[in-house]
């Protein structure tokens, strides 16, 4: 302050004033000016926000430190420490309290005259007062007092002292402190500690320093220059802030003895630090001369203790106006409210925006929390809009098991909701590819697995013969197959994309039929053209045309179609190649991509993503070069095992569990490599070797349980027993039984199809018979005893235990969504 | 109880009377613009012979040489005594370090020079006898010295070998005492307000050389002071045990005081209504040692 540099402090309690205060204090009040216009006289602080000057107290000059009355009553109590070390009680109320009247205008004198840095009115006892004072010599440097202190005479005798006959006022002077700490020190900040009314903690001259006040020849201390504003983190009572000229240092008070973090150090000196006090671990700093405050946010480190847990700090900072701030204080109440003060009394309020931190949830809606705000962000219930979302189509095909026939291959595109041509298309080419491996294994079972599911592009790709690009044969508009020139594994891709039948027939003929009897007049034409038979091509799309259901342009292209010519540089193929990007339906686009493509170069085509992938490869079996393949192994590919991965954690988002694990079986069918390893083992008390070892052969599919499997070794010992040591496993307790026996039939609930006669191994196989345990108070038994405790209670089966197990488990509470999604 | 040995490196000076014009203008400078001469140390007593400067030295470069400038030929190092026990010591200033410091150094042969402020006491040693200052109070005292702001503990030597033992007795000379009448307040500034009171400064300092009476930061108690002056002759840097003569006596008779030593002659401010108590006390001391 001390004239140059404003301070400014919120009302503790009649939270819409705050005073401001440099050579004199004044009140404001503050309004909201959103729907009104502001009033005159009124200071504009924000766009909502405005300012009334209520009143200017200036009887108390050499101000060097203010401090607000916490209690409620009166409201407007100040102390105002002077730069003699004189704390003054003064008041900006128009209604004095008459109980507290007589405390206005009271005096604190320290014995000698030094300047007051810093003063802590006392949270838990609103009436004690400390006081942080210069160094005098062999003095105290910091002065406790009561300002109620002429209730308690016997304690503290209050002296009242006239001053010169001409002043009719009596002033009150109190000279003698409830407590006298720091001698021989300087006390530069100072604030009390929550956790006890008697303990202050004292930025001394080279140490800070926790005092007790029912042992005042005992202090803690340490040795630091970070002795500046020390201020406890409301929400972490242990929590405490320093600094010393550009650095701010983080103190653990359990852990006093250096600070736990020390802040980035700032080029300027820091003038004020503070805890936000709507908002747990969010400490503001300002430095001189800056028009910026820098904010740490200590969200994630609630209680950073040890030097290991070095916390992560969000550091960020905020401008609440172009000029130098020169103070700056956190709203009480309102969340992340402040307000700041120029060093030329201009104010402005502002409200710190929070971060926004956002999730996409699994299923078509966002959620963000700025705040203590959560918004949630969902698609309205719209059939269209739903369709759009790739998440709710791959949500609704997971519930309906697509992809999860193996036997009929084909079936998934029914399951998919049979709509999409593409899908169809790939789901018969897996088909016919799965068929064709059937096939194989019963023509020479002992080659067997050799091309499984190797994909289709690495079967072209094992043609080691090079072929000729049939193009070079492309003569004119004859009919002229020259299939002789694909070799066997060609034949066999088209044989999987289905253009050609089984067998050695190679003609196209019946394709392009059933192609025809189904409608598809384009495709047809297509797969005609690209087996070079342009006439037959012509010749259905002019069947399409006269059908009455197809499309009457189909004449048109045709007219177009037989203007082919062979003329690089004709005006047909100038024409076509540019308006063929106008043509809507894809394998029309096609046709003249090809016709218009150089030889060799078939991008139009190949890369067309709305024509099938079969019609595609088949396109490429003929035509490209064995070099322009690009086989891949593509389940060992990268981004193929990263979708699965994905696919996999958006089944368990969705809370598809019993979907996911349908899909690791099938996959671990395929890839016995990607089954995933046991996560959990159980370990006999007695030996310390794994319960489950005699079956670890046999990974489970669980994960996080320990399954308690039995192998199907008929030779193998009693179960109830550790296989390694032959001690007794634990004992359920629930049944009290040890474990590893079969669980006695559930009462009540249990369904039939269980009391169906099962072996005993099979038995043991089931998952109620597997062991769980609660991972804090490690009691636990058959998981179906525990499921079905757990159904009516919270507490641990375990009668002298309190834990609360199934509260702790938090996917323990879900269901899987299968069960509830319709 | 902590001795931090300060970082300033001091030399003490005095400038005669007349010669005040020539040095207005460093003095203004190493007075209020710290900053600007790098200046850590500084002190400035007027007594009516001359005035003593005693500053470090960055602040002895910026006076230039000249026929009114008298320079001590030693470098002082400035020792600080600091407390952090909660002990209730009521007596204030040198008093306190009289039997602790000041005697121990005077029965070593150590000369030193008393600066008291209003917050603290500087005992200046010139800078030869560190070790000896060290070997000498390093029973007593955890002695740390600050190096770039920060105290290092010094190592405690434990060889006393090569050190001059302990002689006992008293100093062999009693310097006579005198105390004008003049009362004098011991005051504090903030240094923030000193671009405040510039301008009142600088005319007390080199012009009217008389304090306004509308003092601020007076003492809450409005105690005043006397002052006593101790030697007949200029005292000179050599003499060990001038201070522990009058602080030993003081501080027997449980008596506050600030102690002042300048080029010539050392000063120690009492209380006013103690003045008397305090020269029979030193007029004792002179009769002790005379009979």
């Amino acid at each position: 302050m001390s004239g140059t540099k404003p301070d400014i402090l919120w009302a503790p309690h009649q939270v819409d004033r705050f005073v401001v205060c440099d050579s004199e204090l004044s009140l404001y009040h503050v309004e909201s000016t959103v729907n009104s216009e502001l009033k005159a006289g009124s200071l504009r602080l924000s766009e909502d926000s405005a300012a009334t000057l209520l009143s200017i107290n200036s009887e108390t000059p050499y101000m060097k430190c203010v401090a607000w009355y916490l209690n409620y009553d009166p409201e407007c109590l100040l102390a105002v420490g002077q730069a003699n070390g004189r704390v003054v009680l003064t008041s900006l109320g128009q209604d004095h309290n008459s109980k507290f009247k007589d405390l206005i205008g009271k005096e604190f004198v320290p014995k000698h005259a030094r300047q007051c840095n810093t003063l802590a009115w006392n949270p838990l006892d609103s009436n004690w007062l400390a006081a942080g004072l210069d160094k005098h010599r062999a003095d105290f440097s910091v002065l406790i007092w009561d300002i109620c202190s002429k209730y308690t005479p016997d304690i503290v005798p209050l002296e009242k002292v006239r001053l010169s006959a001409g002043e009719t006022e009596t002033t009150l002077l109190v000279t003698k402190p409830l407590y006298e700490l720091g001698q021989n020190d300087a006390c530069l900040s100072l604030c009390w500690l929550p956790r006890d009314q008697k303990l202050l903690l004292a930025g001394m001259h080279r140490n800070l320093a926790i005092f007790d006040l029912r042992n005042t020849s005992q202090k803690m201390f340490v040795n630091t220059k970070a002795v500046q504003g020390v201020t406890v983190d409301p929400y972490f009572h242990d929590r405490v802030a320093s600094f010393y000229e550009g650095q701010v240092a983080i103190w653990d008070l359990r852990k006093f003895e250096k600070p736990v973090l020390t802040l980035t150090e700032q080029p300027k000196p820091l003038t004020k630090v503070a805890w936000c006090p709507t908002r747990t671990g969010l400490l503001a700093t300002l430095t001189r001369d800056s028009n910026i405050i820098r904010l740490y946010d200590m969200q994630h480190t609630p209680t950073p203790i040890g030097d290991e847990t070095e916390p992560t700090i969000i550091e960020r900072s905020v401008q609440p106006c172009d000029n130098y701030i020169a103070s700056f204080a956190w709203h009480p109440t309102s969340q992340n409210r402040m307000i700041v003060v120029t060093p030329n009394r201009t104010m402005s309020d502002f409200t710190v925006f929070e971060r926004i931190s956002l999730a996409w949830s699994p299923i078509t809606s966002l959620m963000w929390a700025c705040g203590r705000h959560l918004y949630e962000c969902a698609e309205e219930e719209n059939d269209n809009s739903l369709e759009k979302d790739i998440a709710t189509k791959m949500r609704l095909r997971a519930l309906s098991r697509y992809g999860l026939d193996t036997e009929q291959v084909w079936r998934n595109h029914i399951l998919a909701g049979n709509e999409d041509p593409q899908l169809k298309s790939l789901w018969y080419t897996l088909h016919f590819m799965k068929q064709y491996t059937e096939d194989m294994d019963q023509k020479s079972p002992g080659n067997k697995g050799s091309l499984v599911y190797a994909g289709i592009k690495s079967i072209v790709k094992s043609s080691l013969g090079v072929v000729e690009s049939s193009r070079h044969n492309w003569s004119g508009l004859d009919k002229q197959t020259d299939t002789q020139n694909l070799n066997e594994e060609r034949i066999l891709a088209l044989q999987l994309c289905g253009w050609i039948k089984k067998g050695m027939d190679v003609d196209v003929g019946p394709f392009l039929n059933s192609l025809v009897q189904e409608g598809e007049w384009e495709r047809a034409a297509a797969v005609a053209l690209f087996n070079l038979d342009i006439r037959r091509a012509i010749q259905i799309l002019n069947e399409g045309a006269s059908s009455g259901k197809g499309d009457l342009n189909l004449n048109v292209v045709a007219m177009a179609l037989s203007g082919y010519t062979d003329e690089k540089n004709s005006l047909w193929r100038e024409m076509c190649s540019t308006l063929r990007l106008q043509l809507n339906n894809p394998y029309l686009c096609v046709m003249f991509a090809f016709l218009t493509s150089e030889a060799g170069s078939y991008d139009g085509v190949l890369y067309e993503n709305k024509v099938a992938v079969r019609d595609r490869v088949a396109f490429a079996c003929k035509f490209l070069s064995d070099s322009q393949g690009s086989p891949l192994d593509v389940l060992k590919d990268e981004r193929v095992q990263y979708w699965i991965e994905n696919y996999r954690n958006l089944l368990d988002a969705w809370r598809f569990w019993h979907k996911r694990a349908e899909f690791d079986i099938h996959r671990s069918k395929l890839d016995p490599s990607s089954k995933p390893l046991a996560q959990v083992f159980v370990s006999c008390n007695f030996c310390g070797k794994s319960i489950s070892y005699s079956c670890s052969t046999v990974p489970h599919q669980g994960r996080g349980f320990s399954q308690y499997g039995v192998s199907g070794s008929p030779t193998k010992s009693k179960v109830t027993s550790c296989p390694g040591c032959r001690k007794p496993l634990p004992r359920c307790a629930l049944c009290l039984i040890n474990m590893g026996t079969p669980v006695s039939s559930c009462p009540g609930g249990s369904k039939s199809d269980e009391k169906v006669d099962l072996s005993k191994d099979k038995k043991l196989a089931q998952f109620n018979n597997w062991f769980t345990w609660c991972h804090n108070c490690r009691h636990g038994g058959h998981a179906g005893h525990m499921l079905s405790w757990f159904r009516d209670h919270a507490e641990c089966p375990v009668s002298a235990c309190t834990c609360k197990c199934m509260q702790l488990d938090t996917t323990g509470n879900l269901v899987p969504a299968e069960t509830v999604q319709p | 109880m902590e001795l931090h040995i300060l970082e300033h490196r001091v030399r003490v000076l005095s400038l005669a009377r007349p010669g005040l014009w020539l040095y207005t203008h460093p003095l203004i400078k190493l007075l209020f613009l710290p900053r600007r001469s790098r200046c850590k140390f500084f002190s400035l007593t007027e007594t009516p012979e001359d005035y003593t400067l005693m500053v470090d030295e960055e602040g002895f470069k910026e006076l230039p040489p000249s026929e009114f400038l008298q320079v001590a030929e030693a470098t002082w190092l400035v020792l600080n005594v600091s407390s952090h026990s909660g002990a209730a010591v009521q007596a204030a200033g040198v008093t306190k370090i009289a039997r602790s410091v000041i005697a121990p150094l005077a029965e070593h042969h150590v000369s030193v020079l008393m600066l008291s402020t209003y917050q603290t006491d500087f005992i200046l040693v010139r800078e030869q006898d560190l070790s000896v200052v060290i070997h000498t109070l390093a029973q007593e005292f955890d002695i740390y010295r600050e190096v770039g702001g920060e105290p290092v503990p010094v190592a405690r030597d434990d060889s006393s070998n090569g050190f001059p033992r302990a002689q006992h007795g008293p100093s062999p000379t009693v310097h006579p005492i005198q105390s004008p009448q003049n009362r004098f307040c011991v005051l504090t500034l903030d240094p923030e307000t000193l671009p405040a009171i510039a301008t009142t400064l600088i005319d007390v300092l080199f012009y009217s050389h008389r304090f306004p009476s509308d003092l601020l930061l007076t003492s809450s108690s409005g105690e005043l002071w006397r002052m006593v002056r101790i030697g007949g002759q200029p005292l000179g840097f050599d003499e060990c045990g001038i201070v522990a003569q009058i602080a030993g006596p003081l501080a027997a008779a449980d008596i506050s005081a600030y102690y002042i030593s300048t080029f010539n002659f050392d000063h120690a401010l009492v209380p006013e209504d103690g003045i008397d108590s305090v020269i029979e006390v030193l007029q004792r001391r002179q009769e002790g040692l005379g009979s």
